[in-house]
C-alpha cells in the first residue's frame, strides 16, 4: 500500500513537473498561485497547527518577504531568486522582533498583537516611503518568468511539505505538539516552551516570506493592500482547518480543493461567493473541526505522519 | 489646539469604551472573541438609517429599537453558533465568529448593496470658547456615558447582572449556585451585540453607513479590551478613553497615517509589562 | 450508384465547406475584460462594465465590426490583483480573445499590464489615470482619460488667477490620490502657491478631526484633496463640524457623482470637483449615448460608464482603419488617432500616453453640478469665494 502511494506520488510529481510545457499561460498562473497558497498553508500549519498558538497575522510574513525582495529586486538589481530568498531571511528576521515578546502572551493576547502585526507594517511601509514606494506601490522591471517561478513555487511547496514531515517525526515536533496539548504540563516536564515556540514561528516565517518574494516578482508590482490583506490570512486558516490541523497532508488537501473550488464554482456565483465562503468556514469550524484528514486519521486510525 | 485635540479624544474614547464593553462582556463570560461584534454594530446603524429614511424616526429615539433589536439577533446568533464554541479552543470562536461576520457583511450587501447611506441629522458644532465640537460627536459620548452607567449598574446592582459577573468568574462554582450558565451566555451575547448596535446607531450620523463599516470598530474593541485587560469590565472603559486620546494625539503630533500602527505598538508594550492588560484581565 | 454516391458526398462536403466559412465570418470578435465587480471597486467596475455593453449594442446595431459581432467576455476579479492576473491570462490564452480592456483602478492595471504585453494584445485602459503605468516602455497600452496630475489643475488655475496665495493639499494614501498631489503640488509651485501643509490619510480613515485642527492652524487659501468617495463626503462635514473655512475647496474623484449631493445636501454647495467628463460638455454623440444608456440601465451614467463606452469605441475605430484585427496594425493605428468622441478628445504619444483629454471641474451650486473650467466648456461661471460656514 505504501509503495503504491509512493509510486503515485512520484507520477504526480513528474506530471507537475512536465506541465508548463503543455499548459496556457493561464493554467500555468493558476497551478504557481495554488503552490503558493500550499506553501503558505503548510507554513500556517507549522506554528498554529502544530502548537496551537493561533497566527492571526501570518500574512505580514509574506508581505515582508515581497517587500524585501521586492525593494532588492527594484533598487538593487538583485537577481529573483536570491532576492526571494533574502526576503524569507527578512520574513524570518520579522518573526524573530515579533516573536520574542509576543509569544510570551497567552491565548487571546497573542491571537491580537498578531491582528495587528498587519496594520503596523502597512503603515510601516507608507512611512518609509523613499524605501518602498509608500501607497504608490513598487513597481519591478518587466520579466516573463511564469515558467520558472512555477518551479520554485513547486520547490517551496515541496520543501515545507518535507519540513512538516520532518518535524512531526522527531523529538521537536513531539515537543511542540505537548505545548499545543497542555503547556503547563510541557513546562512541568522541562521544556523550555518558549524556545521551542520561538522556533517554530521563525521555521512557519520562511516559507511565506519567500513565497512572498516569488509573488512579487509574478506580479511585478506590489502595493501595501495587495500583499498584507487579511483575507489571505484567513484563506490561510481555513485552507489548513478543512484539510486537517497539525497534520501533513492536510494543508496541502485543503489548499487544493479550496483553490480550485473557488476558481471553479464560485467565480460563476459573482454576487454570493464570499457569502459561501463565510458559511464554509462556520461549516468547517462547527462540524469538522479537525479537519477531512483528521476526521480520517481518526476514524481509519491512521498514522501521525498522514 | 492640544485642548481641542484632548477633548476630541475622550469623546470618541467613550463610544469605544461603550462599544468595547460589549465584545469584552462576550469574552468575559463565554472567552469568545466575538469578530462580529463590527457587522453587529453596522446592523445597528442601518437600524436607524431606515428607520430615518421611512418613518423620519430620531435616530437618538432609533436606539429604543435598534438595541433590543441586535439584543435578540445577538441570543439568536449564540444560540444556533456561539454555543457551540464555547469551551473550544479560540481558533474555533475567532474562526466561527470570522465566518458569521463574512455573512452578515455580505446579507447586508445584497440586501442594502454597497451604496454609501448618511443620516443628515444635527449637523453642526458646538463651540466654546476656542474649542468647537461636532454636536452629533458630543451628544454621541454624552448617550454612550448614560449607556454604560446602566450596564455597570446592571452588573453590579441587579440579581441578574451579578449572576453574569458569577459566570464570568468560574463557571462551575456558579452552576453549583444554581445559576442556568446556558441563559446567561446568551444573555451576554445579546446585551453585547445590544452595545454594539448602540455605538452603530450614534455613529449613524456621523459617518457613512455601508456594510464593511463595522471592521474598523471589531479591531477598535479588541485594541480596547486587550488594553484594558480582557473579560475586566472597568478595563473596557479606560482602555476606551485610552485608545480615543492615543489616536487623537497621535494624528495631531505624528500623522494621520500611523494612527493604527501607534495604538498596535502601544499595545504590545503595554502587554510586554503587563501581559494580561493594564487592569489585571483574564487569561 | 457510386458515382451518384460521390456526388452526394461532394454535395455534402461543399455544403459543410460553406457552413464552416460562413460560421467562421460570423464568429463574434471577442474583446476580454476583467473588471471588478464585487470588492472594493465594484461601483465604478459596475458602471465600467455597463458602458462596454451599450458599446456593444451601438456597435453591434451598426453592422458590427468588420462585419462581424462584438462580444465582450468578462470576469469579475474581485478587485484583486492576483485574480485580475489568472483572469487576464485567461482570457489571452484560453478564451483567445483579441483584445483586452484594462480593468478598473491603477494598481490592478499595474499588475497586469504586463501580460497583455507579453502576448502582444491590444489593451485599452479606459480607467487607469496613473502616469507611471505608461512610462515603462511598453508598447500596447493605450490610455483614455486624462492623467492623475492634472485632477485638480482647474482649481489651481482658478485659485492663482484670483490671486490665492497659500494651499493646503492631502490625499488618500493610494497609489492614484499620491499621483494626483505630486502633480498639484507641481502645478501649485508654477503658479506661485505657497504649500503650506501636504499629508496623507490611511485608506478607511473616518475621522479627519485632527488633520483638519493642523490645516485650521496654518489658515490656508485653498484645500485640495485628491480623494476618494467616502473620505471626500467625511471631510466636507467635518469642516463643517469644525468652522474650517478656506476660499476654495476642491475633492477629486466623489465631488461629481450625485450621491455626494444627496448625503451632503447644503454642504455640498461651493465644493469643487474634478471629473473627466459630464453629461452637459458639449461632445458629439453625447445624447445618443445618454438616450442608450438609460433605455437600457435606467439610471444616469457616470464618467466610468462613459469612459468604458469610449475606450471600446477608440478600440473599435482603431479596428476599422487598421481593416483588421492584428495587433500591431491596429497598434499603430491608434498611436496615430485624433479623435473626439462622446467622453471628450482622444490622442496620445508614443508611449499610449493621453496627452488631448481635458479634465473639467465642476461646482455644487444650487443642488446642480456647473461647468466652471476650463473656460472653452464651462457652463457657468464659479461661485468665489466660499462663504463661511457661519455665513450659509
Amino acid at each position: 500500500m505504501k509503495r503504491g502511494l509512493l509510486a503515485a506520488f512520484c507520477v504526480l510529481l513528474l506530471g507537475l513537473a512536465v506541465y508548463p510545457m503543455a499548459g496556457t499561460g493561464y493554467g500555468i498562473r493558476f497551478m504557481l498561485q495554488l503552490f503558493m497558497w500550499i506553501a503558505l498553508a503548510q507554513s500556517w500549519n507549522l506554528i498554529s497547527g502544530l502548537t496551537g498558538y493561533v497566527s492571526f497575522g501570518h500574512i505580514a510574513f509574506f508581505g515582508m518577504g515581497a517587500y524585501t525582495a521586492g525593494i532588492l529586486i527594484a533598487k538593487l538589481g538583485w537577481p529573483w531568486l536570491l532576492a526571494s530568498l533574502a526576503g524569507g531571511v527578512g520574513a524570518m528576521v520579522l518573526a524573530l522582533v515579533i516573536g520574542w515578546p509576543c509569544l510570551r502572551l497567552k491565548g487571546p493576547y497573542f491571537a491580537i498583537s498578531m491582528l495587528g502585526l498587519n496594520e503596523v507594517l502597512r503603515v510601516a511601509v507608507s512611512y518609509f516611503e523613499g524605501l518602498t514606494g509608500g501607497g504608490s506601490g513598487l513597481s519591478l522591471p518587466a520579466l516573463y518568468a511564469s515558467v520558472a517561478i512555477y518551479y520554485s513555487m513547486g520547490l517551496v511547496a515541496l520543501a515545507v511539505t518535507a519540513l512538516t514531515y520532518v518535524i512531526v517525526t522527531s523529538r521537536f515536533g513531539l515537543r511542540l505538539m505537548t505545548i499545543r496539548e497542555d503547556e503547563i504540563a510541557a513546562e512541568a516536564m522541562g521544556i523550555n516552551t518558549f524556545r521551542y515556540k520561538l522556533y517554530a514561528f521563525l521555521l512557519s516565517a520562511v516559507g511565506p516570506g519567500i513565497v512572498g518574494g516569488l509573488a512579487a516578482r509574478d506580479q511585478s508590482y506590489i502595493e501595501p493592500i495587495s500583499v498584507f490583506p487579511l483575507i489571505m490570512t484567513i484563506t490561510m486558516i481555513v485552507m489548513v482547518l478543512f484539510g486537517g490541523k497539525g497534520t501533513i497532508w492536510g494543508p496541502v488537501l485543503g489548499a487544493v480543493l479550496l483553490f480550485t473550488l473557488q476558481e471553479m464554482i464560485w467565480a460563476r456565483f459573482i454576487y454570493v461567493h464570499q457569502l459561501l465562503f463565510g458559511a464554509i468556514i462556520v461549516t468547517v469550524v462547527l462540524f469538522m473541526p479537525r479537519g477531512i484528514l483528521g476526521v480520517l486519521q481518526q476514524k481509519y486510525n491512521l498514522p501521525r505522519t498522514i | 489646539m492640544l485642548g481641542q485635540v484632548v477633548i476630541s479624544g475622550l469623546l470618541a474614547g467613550a463610544l469605544y469604551a461603550m462599544v468595547a464593553l460589549g465584545l469584552g462582556l462576550i469574552f468575559g463570560v463565554m472567552r469568545v472573541l466575538n469578530v462580529s461584534h463590527g457587522p453587529l454594530l453596522m446592523l445597528g446603524a442601518y437600524t436607524t438609517f431606515w428607520l430615518f429614511q421611512w418613518l423620519g424616526l430620531n435616530p437618538y429615539l432609533s436606539l429604543l429599537v435598534s438595541m433590543p433589536l441586535l439584543f435578540l439577533v445577538g441570543m439568536a446568533l449564540q444560540r444556533l453558533f456561539v454555543r457551540r464554541v464555547v469551551d473550544a479552543p479560540e481558533l474555533s470562536s475567532l474562526l466561527l465568529t470570522f465566518g458569521v461576520s463574512i455573512a452578515i457583511v455580505n446579507l447586508a450587501q445584497l440586501a442594502f448593496t454597497a451604496d454609501l447611506r448618511s443620516v443628515e441629522y444635527l449637523t453642526g458644532s458646538f463651540v466654546w470658547g476656542p474649542f468647537a465640537f461636532s454636536k452629533s460627536r458630543v451628544i454621541a459620548c454624552a448617550f454612550a456615558i448614560v449607556i454604560t452607567t446602566g450596564a455597570f449598574l446592571f452588573l453590579r446592582r441587579t440579581r441578574l447582572g451579578k449572576a453574569v459577573r458569577a459566570v464570568s468568574q468560574s463557571r462551575e462554582v456558579a452552576q453549583v449556585c444554581g445559576i442556568d450558565v446556558g441563559r446567561i451566555h446568551m444573555l451576554a451575547f445579546g446585551i453585547g451585540s445590544a452595545l454594539a448596535a448602540a455605538g452603530g446607531s450614534l455613529v449613524a450620523v456621523m459617518v457613512a453607513i455601508q456594510p464593511e463599516m463595522g471592521q474598523v470598530y471589531t479591531f477598535k474593541s479588541f485594541l480596547v479590551i486587550v488594553l484594558g485587560g480582557a473579560g475586566n469590565y472597568p478595563g473596557a472603559l479606560l482602555g476606551g478613553l485610552l485608545l480615543g486620546l492615543i489616536e487623537q494625539l497621535s494624528s495631531l503630533f505624528l500623522t494621520t497615517q500611523v494612527n493604527e500602527a501607534v495604538a498596535y505598538i502601544l499595545l504590545v508594550l503595554v502587554l510586554l509589562v503587563r501581559p494580561t492588560g493594564l487592569l489585571k484581565g483574564r487569561a | 450508384m457510386t458515382t451518384s454516391l460521390w456526388k452526394l458526398v461532394g454535395a455534402a462536403a461543399a455544403v459543410a465547406l460553406f457552413g464552416i466559412s460562413e460560421a467562421e465570418a460570423q464568429a463574434p470578435i471577442k474583446i476580454g475584460a476583467s473588471l471588478s465587480l464585487t470588492g472594493t471597486y465594484a461601483k465604478p467596475g459596475t458602471y465600467q462594465k455597463e458602458g462596454y455593453e451599450v458599446c456593444a449594442d451601438e456597435l453591434n446595431a451598426k453592422g458590427g465590426l468588420l462585419g462581424r459581432k462584438v462580444e465582450f467576455v468578462m470576469y469579475d476579479d474581485q478587485s484583486s490583483t492576483q485574480t485580475a492576473q489568472r483572469l487576464y491570462e485567461k482570457l489571452i490564452t484560453e478564451d483567445k480573445v483579441e483584445a483586452v480592456m484594462g480593468p478598473y483602478s491603477s494598481g490592478i492595471t499595474e499588475s497586469v499590464a504586463g501580460i497583455s504585453e507579453k502576448y502582444k494584445k491590444v489593451m485599452v485602459s479606459p480607467l487607469a489615470a496613473t502616469t507611471s503605468i505608461f512610462r515603462q516602455g511598453r508598447k500596447y497600452i493605450f490610455m483614455v482619460i486624462s492623467p492623475a496630475e492634472f485632477y485638480l489643475e482647474g482649481l489651481v488655475d482658478m485659485g492663482a488667477k484670483r490671486g490665492l496665495k497659500t494651499i493646503a493639499i492631502i490625499n488618500e494614501d493610494t497609489l492614484f490620490p499620491k499621483a494626483t498631489v505630486v502633480g498639484t503640488e507641481e502645478l501649485a509651485k508654477k503658479r506661485g502657491l505657497q504649500v503650506v501643509l501636504r499629508e496623507a490619510y490611511p485608506k478607511g480613515n473616518t475621522d479627519f478631526s485632527a488633520l483638519l485642527v493642523k490645516i485650521k492652524a496654518v489658515n490656508p487659501d485653498i484645500i485640495a484633496a485628491a480623494t476618494y468617495f467616502d473620505d471626500a463626503v467625511a471631510i466636507t462635514r467635518q469642516m463643517k463640524e469644525l468652522n474650517v473655512n478656506p476660499k476654495m475647496f476642491g475633492v477629486t474623484v466623489g465631488g461629481d457623482i450625485p450621491e455626494f449631493y444627496t448625503l451632503l445636501k447644503q454642504n455640498a454647495e461651493y465644493v469643487y470637483g474634478s471629473t473627466q467628463w459630464d453629461e452637459v460638455l458639449p461632445y458629439p454623440g453625447q445624447k445618443e449615448f445618454l438616450s442608450a444608456y438609460q433605455k437600457r440601465f435606467k439610471h444616469e451614467p457616470s464618467y466610468h460608464a462613459a469612459a468604458g463606452y469610449a475606450g471600446c469605441l477608440i478600440y473599435a475605430e482603431g479596428v476599422k482603419r487598421a481593416k483588421s484585427l492584428d495587433a500591431d496594425l491596429v497598434r499603430a493605428e491608434l498611436l496615430k488617432l485624433k479623435i473626439r468622441t462622446a467622453f471628450g478628445d482622444y490622442a496620445v504619444d508614443q508611449d499610449g500616453f493621453q496627452t488631448a483629454h481635458k479634465m473639467v471641474m465642476i461646482q455644487w451650486q444650487d443642488g446642480k453640478r456647473v461647468v466652471v473650467w476650463p473656460d472653452d466648456l464651462a457652463s457657468g461661471k464659479l461661485r468665489f469665494p466660499t462663504p463661511p460656514w457661519s455665513q450659509r
